[in-house]
């Protein structure tokens, strides 16, 4: 497995879902992130008319990671599907907020910038989409 | 002593409402962050511009360039939407910072700027038309009510592009955690315009009683069906956490 070492080393618990699981529902609370450890899974928004797939993320990939740092609010802001079987990862929330509350001031705040505006440009796609259906 | 300390002391810089602060394609280092003021990033797509979001005190300009840590052209322009102060960030200084962060928070980092970077593109591409991703229908999650309510809640709203600080009224038809319809009479383009790119501040009293004010980017606007108006969708742009909370309770089915 081409899992990169710094990764698998938060992992705390392994988890093994069908195709079309749902593994996070938009809408729903949760802080934990995760990491696809095996296998596809699909980002997915709902939008005025209906689900919009927003990306497809492959093994090494770090999701769940919005909710978690945006401060504090814990709320998903899209839903992750298991496309086909998957195998993710849990990664250990307490080890990585040690490691975020590390963080010299400045670069946190680039960081926070960089997850808010994300979340911005998503919904912009989202709404620019579900319209257009 | 440290020797960060011996780097000069940040700068500060003014500009007036329409100053370009940042051009796309200018292959710039510096990193502002907003002390006063609001600045719009703007991407150029084909002919035009479009608007991904407009920040405030507090906020941080040129992160991209920064954190892609590549001499790369910037990938958008900001502009003073008012009178704007900026302090800028020596860019040796958060170098340095940057390579002592933990390499877990680098590895999440490094993926979210990547999906930003790709955001950034898929929207550009959107507002002009050149492509449009087909949805994908074979997912199996319930749509719920929370998602989206229809609602008739008459509000005020101004543009953020104008300087005029000119309040107008309509009514919203539908809100979510990501956007909102508005339904207004077409009579109120000849203010400001009402077309996609353009970013409005939309105050509200909702059914419960609570406040809600929030900046909303245009995406889309057509004729209602009734003869006169316009319906406007809007997709929310950072919303604070209050508000957030207010809508998420609304929301609630």
């Amino acid at each position: 497995m081409a899992i990169d070492p710094i990764v698998y080393g938060y992992v705390v618990k392994e988890e093994k879902y069908p195709d079309k699981a749902v593994i996070i529902e938009e809408g729903s609370k949760g802080e934990w992130a995760y990491v696809v450890l095996k296998g596809n899974v699909k980002v997915a928004k709902m939008a005025p008319k209906g689900i919009i797939n927003i990306d497809t993320l492959g093994e090494g990939a770090v999701f769940g990671e919005m909710a978690m740092f945006m401060r504090g609010s814990g709320i998903r802001t899209a839903s992750v599907v298991a496309h086909g079987p998957v195998l993710i990862g849990v990664l250990d929330s307490v080890r990585l907020f040690d490691a975020y509350a590390s963080i010299p001031p400045q670069i946190k705040s680039l960081f926070e910038t960089m997850i808010r505006r994300l979340g911005d440009t998503t919904n912009a796609v989202t709404w620019l989409v579900g319209e257009s259906k | 002593m440290d020797k960060t300390d011996s780097l000069p002391p940040n700068l500060r810089l003014s500009f007036k409402k329409g100053d370009l602060i940042a051009k796309q394609g200018d292959y710039g280092i510096s990193i502002y962050r907003i002390e006063s003021g609001k600045v719009g990033i703007y991407i150029e797509s084909g002919e035009k511009e479009v608007c991904l979001a407009v920040l405030g005190r507090g906020e941080i300009i040129g992160e991209m360039t920064f954190l892609n840590q590549v001499v790369e052209p910037r990938f958008a322009s900001a502009r003073a939407l008012e009178e704007t102060r900026v302090e800028v960030w020596h860019p040796d200084r958060l170098v340095r910072e940057y390579q002592k962060m933990s390499p877990i928070i680098k590895y999440i980092s490094d993926q979210v700027l990547r999906r930003l970077a790709r955001m950034n593109k898929v929207i550009g591409k959107l507002d002009t038309g050149e492509k449009k991703p087909s949805p994908d229908s074979e997912l199996s999650i319930s749509q719920r009510l929370f998602y989206r309510k229809d609602v008739d809640i008459s509000c005020e709203y101004r543009s953020l592009d104008t300087r005029k600080p000119v309040w107008l009224k309509g009514s919203i038809r539908n809100l979510s955690l990501n956007g909102l319809g508005l339904h207004v009479i077409a009579r109120n383009n000849l203010n400001f315009p009402h077309d996609p790119g353009k970013v409005f501040r939309v105050r509200a009293t909702l059914p419960n009683g609570r406040e809600v004010e929030m900046d909303a980017r245009i995406v889309t606007a057509k004729k209602a069906k009734m003869p006169g108006r316009l319906d406007i969708g809007l997709a929310l742009m950072d919303i604070t956490e209050e508000t957030r909370k207010i809508l998420g309770f609304f929301l609630m089915p």
